[in-house]
């Protein structure tokens, strides 16, 4: 790893002194060991604060967000998920590909921070969730790469998670659904961290539209739930940043997941965040799609 | 839930209709005295594409028993492809909705034209003996919103 690492601080530093870029976002050490947050560089002499562990495991793409609007010239490493999510915000027309410089990392897991948090120092903490069952630890696009590409541990989607919940009966189903989203603060956490989530009005923030209300219940928690999962299905690139940050661990990704599942088998198989032009599964349709309304 | 309940039970079932067709359809079925019970609320929508998910849910969280979005027939939607998204979107929202508990008995999407009156009538009396049958919807419900609702109508 160590040598990815000085490697991101060489790239880094070069960029910002040559001007090619203005700002280069990466990861720092955090105040724990399995903390690694993000950090932005303005300055070649702040370079050393860069890292590369075990527990990069945020999305950098997002912030370009911010950026949409500046003359900045934004330089990101990208892990295999964050390649994608880019492809996302350029898809959706929510960043500009000609101020960002991507430098792909190809990833061999991140751990879980939530498990290391409760794990005694020296144990061995287990993948991250996602990384789990990742297919594109290596950046499916990029302007220039550090390391070598790693060979993917998973090939295929696993539902078993999803067909567990659909072999339930329909109460036990309600039951686990209203207690899952009971625990839900509303804090919006899984939608910021989001890059399948990038809209400008986001509904939930306009309570005065009838629509949603701020009411903390499993009602309308539920309806959180299913709306914005069903607003990144066919978008959703998989990155599990939402059930990542979930202060209250509800299994936001088996949501996510079941629209995955159905799109695949309805409308046939479909990869996120691959490319960046044309249509998504729900903004486009066949006439031979299947019939069940007749 | 007591069977006594259950027989007394009288389902409100709200029908999202297409301008264009079963809007059409069911006043057909109305200007043909076709008889069904009247547990039905129609509301009409400008094509099946403008019924947002969210307006199902709601209709749920707010007290409604059986959901019923209806509009043309793929090929004869007004505005040409609408209804295709509409497939598209209420495919995954029903599995959806089965997924998270709530009795796919109650939520039907069904294609009826204006020439459907029949249609409309055996639809919605179907629908309406079978909501009946399994009782209230008790899933999703908000029943807060519901109690303050209640109060405000009595003043
Ligand atoms: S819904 Fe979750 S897994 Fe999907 S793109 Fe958004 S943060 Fe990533
Ligand atoms: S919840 Fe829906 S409206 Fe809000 S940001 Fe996500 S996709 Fe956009
Ligand atoms: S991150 Fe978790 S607690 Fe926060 S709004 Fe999302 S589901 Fe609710
Ligand atoms: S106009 Fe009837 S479904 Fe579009």
């Amino acid at each position: 790893m160590s040598n990815i690492q000085n490697e991101m601080r060489a790239v880094a530093k070069e960029l910002l002194e040559s001007g090619k870029a203005t700002v280069v976002l990466g990861w720092e050490k955090g105040t724990m060991p399995y903390d690694s947050t993000p950090v932005m560089i303005r300055s070649a002499a702040d370079v050393d604060k860069l890292i590369w562990d075990e527990y990069c495991l945020q999305n950098l793409s997002t912030y370009l967000i911010d950026f949409i609007n500046t003359e900045d010239k934004v330089a990101i490493f990208a892990k295999g998920c964050d390649t994608r999510a880019y492809n996302r915000l350029v898809h959706d027309r929510r960043i500009n590909p000609k101020n960002s410089i991507v430098i792909g990392v190809p990833c061999s897991g991140m751990k879980n921070p939530k498990v290391a948090a409760k794990t005694p120092e020296g144990a061995e903490v287990p993948m991250a969730n996602a990384c789990k069952e990742c297919r594109y630890p290596n950046p499916v696009a990029c302007d220039q790469k550090i390391g070598s590409d790693v060979t993917p541990w998973c090939t295929a989607k696993d539902f078993s998670d999803v067909e567990a919940i659909e072999a339930m009966d329909a109460d036990a189903k309600a039951a686990f659904w209203k207690e899952q989203y009971s625990k839900c603060i509303r804090c919006y956490a899984c939608r910021n961290i989001c890059p399948a989530c990038n809209c400008t009005n986001c509904i939930f923030d306009q309570s005065a539209s009838g629509w949603c209300s701020k009411d903390v219940n499993a009602s309308e928690n539920q309806f959180y739930g299913v709306t914005r999962a069903f607003h990144v299905a066919g978008r959703c690139i998989e990155c599990g940043q939402c059930e990542a940050v979930c202060p209250s661990d509800i299994p936001i990704m088996l949501m996510n997941k079941k629209f995955i599942k159905d799109i695949d088998t309805l409308f046939g198989n479909y990869e996120a965040g691959l490319v960046t032009e044309g249509t998504t599964p729900l903004n486009s349709y066949q006439v031979a799609d299947p019939e069940e309304f007749m | 839930m007591s069977n006594n309940a259950v027989e007394n039970f009288e389902p409100k079932i709200l029908v999202f209709a297409c301008n264009w067709c079963t809007y059409a359809g069911a006043d057909l079925a109305g200007t043909s005295r076709l008889q069904y019970p009247p547990n039905v609320r129609v509301l009409r929508v400008p094509c099946s594409c403008r019924v947002n998910p969210q307006f199902v849910l709601r209709a749920f969280q707010r007290g409604i028993d059986g959901v019923l979005v209806a509009g043309c027939h793929p090929g004869d939607c007004h505005y040409t492809t609408g209804n295709y998204y509409t497939r598209r979107r209420f495919l995954l929202i029903t599995r959806m909705m089965d997924y998270m508990g709530i009795d796919s008995r109650r939520f039907h999407t069904r294609w009826i034209s204006g020439a459907e009156g029949p249609k409309f009538q055996q639809v919605v009396t179907e629908m309406i003996n079978e909501v009946k049958a399994i009782g209230p919807n008790d899933k999703f419900r908000d029943d807060a919103k519901i109690e303050v609702k209640a109060v405000e109508t009595n003043e």
